[in-house]
């Protein structure tokens, strides 16, 4: 369970201050779906990267679980990053030297686990995403559609309890779209994991239990159905 | 396993880059190999000139002091002249005769000699493992044709006569090692022994023996002192053995006991001048530590000698032997460092490129849970790979390069300047100053090659560093940023 309580977030440009996030005190249950919505710039990504330990907040208190990612020294916050959370982004970020079994299994990496138990892991979440069969295939050699679904196999082959998603279907096709969203839902249900999605797309954000808007760094809450 | 997959592919894909860094590293490996090859090879140039004037286990010689040639021969001593009817030999004090059909032969050094008892001295000094004593004489003659008298010309030494002569060295069969037949290889025969000390036994070199038709056992006369008359009888000496020496660089060609050669000097003051006196005294010091300290108490006991060690000796050799030892040791030396500064610049700030290119990469190993360190690993060892990759073909690079200069060079000269006593046949004219060719062998050693492996990886890894600089400082979302 994510607790944020006035929660902010500022850069400095030369003399300026900019307020990416500002006072957001929110609570994001285990198992929901929340979906963010807002103009370019407004702090979506911003608080993306605050929720996923990528960054820490100016000020205010930012818990995961109960634990405060912007008090966590770096080591700690990276091995959170490891163990709980799952990114999916919306150019894929794989690596483009590795088959889509191997950047998957790159985030198993600093799990520490076994060669072979990864390999098991690898499989099972490559199929999961419908691509068992391009397990050896470079990113290159894969549609966008199917380097996103790596990217999912990657962000979930870790069993984490958090995903991630900026705008994850913002490079792809409608159709495309439609499945990865399908995809994404599918595992939130079947896994029952807490998903975070940040997308310009009204349609896939009606799909989440919450939606809401970032406006120049605040959060405001447009849909709340935490029973869908 | 992931993390070589990883390297492997990684550096698949900045193949270019990857081949340009490594040869660049290549380049200067190679070259500080190349250095090294040939600066050894010159150094060995240098030791195999020093080895054969005096021996490999010498490293601190002491040589007499300069003779000084009496103003009037000494009663006695036989000299070339032009009389009224032709050449002439004369003894001084005494009757000339005619020098047709007869030939004059005379033994010279150069240089004081110096009591026995020092060179027993010598050995008691702290730090002196051994010593033995030496003399250096070059044999000259003078022969004159029967009928050859009347187209003899006055003056000089060109009175009409064939000239000859080689260098001989008294060696003390105690200390055989010590000395210029230390340095060289024996092909047939034996060495002096303890045992040949008072014996007309010689060891000659194996240019000469064929030159002359000597065999083991073979009789060898060499002239003896002169008798009242100017006569030169000779002495027989028995061929005991033949050695092989360094091509070119006017070693002895004949090795007697020193006794015997102390008896065949009779120019410088008289017949008996040189009996209980050596003109040479070689040292083994008892390690390299001991050679300062050896050098400065030998000098000590025997004020005005020539105290060399074996540093002071290469110092001796000129020519350009010294010339490639230079080339090699100044210019070649900063030339690499030069290129290898280049070369690790050039590694570094592509490193970098690359690391400020992989940024979203990096971004996202961290996003996805990677440490620091781990990112750092990697690329890291990415630069080993190119590293390793440098130092085998700077190694390649380095065998090309000095068997190029081997194929270029084959040979380089020495000008060996005199021992102290030198050759300098009063009756030839000879020079003190030998300039000889010495084979220029540059070869790479097994230390060369882990230098160049040092120095590869080091400067891989130093690349590497720069580029683990940057990512440290990356910070996870301002990678990610990027990508965006």
């Amino acid at each position: 369970m994510y607790q944020l309580t006035s929660v902010a977030k500022l850069y400095h440009k030369g003399r300026r201050t900019v307020a990416a996030v500002q006072d957001l005190t929110l609570t994001i249950d285990d198992g929901q779906w929340l979906a963010v919505q807002g103009r370019t710039g407004h702090g979506k990504s911003t608080l993306l990267n605050l929720l996923g330990g990528l960054d820490r907040p100016t000020s205010g208190t930012l818990e995961l679980d109960g634990t405060s990612l912007g008090a966590l020294p770096q080591t700690r916050l990276t091995q959170v990053r490891a163990a709980k959370i799952g990114f999916i982004f919306q150019t894929f970020n794989l690596i483009p030297t590795l088959s889509a079994a191997e950047n998957v299994e790159a985030a198993l990496i600093p799990l520490s686990a076994g060669q072979s138990r990864r390999g098991e892991r690898v499989a099972a979440a490559l199929d999961s995403v419908g691509l068992a069969d391009r397990a050896g295939h470079l990113p290159t050699e894969l549609s966008g559609g199917q380097q996103q679904r790596v990217a999912i196999a990657r962000a979930l082959v870790k069993d984490p309890k958090v995903v991630l998603a900026d705008e994850p279907t913002g490079n792809l096709d409608t159709d495309t779209r439609d499945d990865i969203i399908a995809l994404l839902e599918h595992l939130w249900r079947d896994r029952g994991l807490t998903l975070i999605l940040v997308t310009h797309d009204t349609t896939i954000a009606r799909r989440a239990q919450r939606v809401g808007v970032m406006n120049n760094g605040h959060l405001t809450i447009r849909q709340d159905s935490p029973n869908r | 396993m992931f993390f070589v997959t990883y390297v492997r592919r990684e550096l698949r894909r900045r193949m270019r880059q990857a081949i340009f860094v490594a040869l660049g590293l290549a380049l200067g490996v190679g070259l500080v190999v190349t250095v090294a090859a040939a600066s050894a090879g010159v150094t060995r140039a240098q030791f195999r000139v020093l080895r054969t004037l005096y021996g490999a286990a010498t490293t601190v010689t002491v040589t007499g002091s300069k003779w000084q040639a009496p103003s009037r021969p000494p009663k006695g001593t036989p000299a070339p002249q032009m009389g009224p009817h032709g050449p002439e030999i004369c003894v001084a004090g005494g009757t000339c005769t005619s020098a047709a059909g007869k030939t004059l032969s005379t033994f010279d050094t150069l240089t004081e000699g110096i009591s026995v008892a020092k060179v027993a001295a010598a050995a008691r000094l702290p730090g002196v493992a051994a010593a033995a004593g030496g003399i250096f004489l070059n044999q000259s003659s003078l022969s004159w044709p029967k009928n050859g008298a009347s187209t003899a010309r006055r003056g000089g030494n060109a009175l009409g006569a064939r000239m000859g002569g080689y260098p001989l060295e008294g060696v003390d069969t105690r200390h055989p090692t010590l000395g210029p037949l230390g340095g060289a290889s024996l092909i047939s025969g034996r060495s002096f022994t303890a045992a040949d000390a008072g014996a007309h036994v010689a060891v000659v070199d194996a240019g000469y023996a064929r030159s002359h038709g000597l065999r083991i056992g073979a009789v060898l006369p060499i002239a003896g002192p002169a008798d009242a008359n100017g006569r030169t009888p000779a002495i027989r000496f028995t061929v005991i053995g033949i050695v092989r020496q360094a091509a070119g660089s006017n070693p002895p060609s004949v090795y007697v006991p020193l006794k015997a050669a102390q008896d065949l000097l009779w120019l410088q003051t008289g017949p008996a001048s040189l009996h209980g006196k050596v003109t040479t005294i070689y040292l083994a010091a008892a390690s390299a530590a001991d050679v300062p300290a050896v050098t400065r108490e030998v000098a000590r006991l025997l004020p005005g000698t020539k105290v060399t060690s074996a540093s002071g000796l290469a110092s001796e050799v000129a020519g350009s032997v010294t010339s490639a030892a230079k080339l090699a040791n100044d210019l070649g030396r900063w030339l690499a460092v030069l290129v290898l500064i280049a070369a690790f610049a050039v590694a570094s700030l592509l490193t970098m490129a690359a690391v400020a290119r992989r940024a979203a990469e990096f971004g996202t190993l961290k996003a996805l849970g990677w440490r620091t360190r781990r990112i750092i690993a990697q690329v890291l060892g990415e630069s080993l790979a190119v590293g390793l990759a440098g130092a085998a073909a700077g190694i390649g690079l380095g065998y090309t390069g000095a068997a190029i200069i081997a194929a270029v060079t084959p040979s380089v000269s020495a000008t060996v300047g005199s021992n102290g006593e030198g050759c300098c046949a009063t009756l030839i004219g000879g020079s003190p100053v030998q300039t000889v060719a010495v084979p220029l062998h540059p070869s790479v050693s097994a230390g060369m090659i882990v230098l160049a492996v040092i120095l590869a990886v080091a400067g891989a890894l130093l690349a590497g560093a720069f580029g683990s600089w940057r990512i440290a400082r990356l910070r996870p979302a301002d990678a990610l940023s990027r990508v965006a």
